[in-house]
């Protein structure tokens, strides 16, 4: 049985709302309104949506909040979900935005920012070691040879934006080309390194 | 002078081409920044005000759509970070089939790769434009280890490096 349009609105309504403090706070009432006291989607199938939105293009969770929306009532339930969860978060963040814009000229504001901007960048750093970190792990329980190439793959990335002038798409491409014909080989034999499957 | 069509084409480029709420930072960076459209300030207010803002702290993209081009950009902005995620329910079909592949698992994993490095380089950026010296570095390592501690919420590592900020500047 589909959920009424209005009950659905309602519920991502309140999570679009309620969720400060990040995507983490957000995934984490997603996961309490749906699967735990709805009981729209079970466990299991919860937390393999979730691993495909990691690969999935754009921002994660509106991915998790489509696949969610199409499992309980196709198109209806994905403009309903998408509506309700983005309503109260973009009003707000455009009217945070614009209150800045009044004040961002005043001495105090640039005083504030200059402490501001050095700690976001350190937030940046621990966001790209977090996400580094299981990736390197999973090459790591492949082969001593896959962490390598993806510890070497970061590295270029990085080496490649920093001294040429190539563009950042062909970069990521050819990064995913590399991992994926590397890894594809890596697999199909049985590499002396890595542990049995 | 911003064209809106270019525009939104760019933004959606860079959600269409990454994965995860900042991983369109460095695309938005290399494409905008040339071009005038936006400066390296209005990233970095952008990005904080979307770790402030309820909501996915992707949807720093509707503030820096705000601050670079107003109500228009906020709009485009709209736009470009609905539209992509809708590629999930394609995907979500065929990962049934393929999503085991060792050469899907790899492409995955090369490209998150390269998103993390290219990402390092705009944050060393970042700080070399907001003058790199002992203040700055300080307030850096703050925030890294501030936000290592699992109960501090994001609000109050940038409120605690405003008022340093004041007091430092």
């Amino acid at each position: 049985m589909a959920p009424s349009s209005l009950l659905l609105f309602r519920v991502w309504l309140l999570l679009g709302l309620q969720s400060f403090g990040g995507g983490t706070a957000t995934l984490f009432l997603i996961r309490q309104a749906v699967v735990e006291k709805h009981r729209w989607v079970p466990e299991p199938e919860f937390t393999r949506d979730w691993a495909i939105c990691q690969i999935a293009p754009g921002i994660n969770l509106l991915g998790l909040t489509i696949l969610i929306g199409f499992r309980l009532a196709r198109i209806r339930g994905i403009v309903v979900s998408l509506v309700g969860l983005l309503l109260p978060s973009v009003v707000i963040t455009v009217v945070m935005t614009a209150l800045y814009a009044e004040v961002k000229e005043l001495d105090l504001v640039q005083a504030a920012l200059r402490g501001i901007v050095p700690a976001t960048v350190g937030l940046g750093l621990l966001l790209a070691i977090r996400m580094a970190r299981p990736l390197l792990q999973e090459s790591r329980l492949i082969s001593h040879r896959s962490l390598l190439l993806s510890a070497m793959l970061l590295l270029a990335s990085a080496a490649s934006v920093t001294f040429t002038n190539l563009p950042v798409v062909a970069v990521l491409w050819a990064a995913g080309t590399i991992s994926a014909v590397a890894n594809w080989w890596w697999r199909r034999l049985p590499s002396p390194e890595s542990p049995p499957a | 002078m911003i064209d809106p069509f270019v525009y939104l084409w760019l933004l959606l480029k860079a959600s269409l081409l990454s994965t995860g709420g900042s991983g369109n930072v460095p695309i938005l960076y290399q494409d905008l920044i040339p071009r005038g459209w936006a400066t390296e300030r209005q990233f970095v207010e952008a990005l904080a005000i979307g770790q402030i803002s309820p909501g996915p702290s992707g949807l720093w993209v509707i503030s820096f759509g705000y601050l670079t081009d107003g109500l228009r950009g906020t709009l485009l902005a709209v736009i470009a970070i609905t539209l992509p995620p809708l590629l999930v329910l394609g995907l979500h079909a065929l990962y049934r089939r393929v999503g085991k592949h060792p050469a899907v698992e790899g492409f995955v994993r090369g490209l998150s790769l390269a998103v993390i490095g290219i990402f390092l380089v705009v944050l060393a950026r970042l700080l070399r434009s907001s003058g790199l010296d002992g203040r700055t570095l300080l307030l850096a390592s703050l925030g890294l280890l501030l936000g290592l501690a699992p109960r501090v919420p994001v609000i109050a590592v940038l409120g605690l490096a405003g008022v340093l900020g004041v007091l430092l500047f």
